[in-house]
């Protein structure tokens, strides 16, 4: 699963130890999220949303879309 | 920031309160049985040895606790498995009359730690827990193989002891989880 992280927290200048403290799980937990290593729970990944303020799918997004599924429709955008 | 000196990350990491741990334990069990199993001829300043050996075992214990409360769970796993060689609960050894209660009471401790463990574990965050669990596996499936492989060679080799196998089981799962925690690029 790729994912904005390590980009999300330069913006707001957090170090990893802060993400962490935020989302009460160990510095460690972070790294490996950010390096791709390990793809979280979906109640911390909807935490680490609710931090950025962003939707799961803003922040995380998988390789390889499962077969059978239809990328999201945009709904916000009218042409 | 700090800057990330060896002495910090010695800290950090565990290894230092993990290194006392041992230290205390071999040094603590060494003084107090070597007092203890001459009780009825003790050597000269005999009480203080056994003082400063329990001192010793104390000093051990609290370095435990320091590890479980700084989150390096992982230390423990060996530390039990060199407790069990030292201590070797459940065994009287030359201590007859007191068989049973030394026994029991090697269990309660045993079942003690496991508890402790268990409900640290269910402290630890997500990362930290899918790495015991499959740390546990490899551990598992190790002894698995080790314990049909002694069968295999049964004849030749010495008798198998419980508590051997226990230690195995640890130090296997604890090498499961640094295998598991490296390919998560685990730091501590």
């Amino acid at each position: 699963m790729k994912n904005r992280l390590r980009v999300l927290r330069a913006e707001r200048d957090w170090s990893q130890a802060e993400l962490a403290e935020r989302l009460s799980v160990s510095r460690q937990t972070v790294n490996a999220i950010e390096n791709e290593r390990y793809d979280p729970s979906l109640p911390l990944a909807f935490a680490i949303a609710r931090i950025f303020a962003l939707r799961i799918e803003d922040i995380f997004t998988p390789e390889v879309e499962a077969p059978g599924v239809e990328p999201p429709m945009d709904l916000t955008s009218r042409t | 920031m700090a800057p990330d000196t060896l002495r910090s990350r010695l800290f950090r990491s565990g290894a230092f309160w993990f290194a006392v741990s041992i230290l205390g334990s071999l040094a603590g069990v060494w003084l107090s049985v070597r007092t203890l199993v001459r009780y009825s001829n003790p050597p000269s300043g005999g009480y203080w040895f056994v003082l400063a050996g329990l001192a010793l075992i104390f000093l051990a214990g609290y370095a435990a606790w320091r590890l479980a409360r700084a989150g390096t769970y992982s230390w423990l796993l060996p530390l039990a498995a060199i407790n069990l060689v030292l201590l070797q609960p459940g065994r009287a050894g030359d201590v007859r009359t007191w068989r049973l209660e030394w026994g029991v009471m090697g269990l309660v401790w045993t079942l003690a730690a496991v508890l402790v463990f268990a409900l640290l574990l269910r402290r630890s965050d997500e990362l930290e827990r899918r790495l015991h669990l499959e740390g546990a596996f490899y551990g598992l499936a190790f002894g698995l193989v080790a314990s049909v492989v002694y069968a295999l060679f049964e004849n030749r080799l010495p008798e198998l002891r419980g508590q051997w196998v226990a230690v195995v089981l640890l130090l296997a799962w604890w090498l499961g989880y640094l295998v598991t925690a490296r390919r998560y690029r685990w730091q501590s």
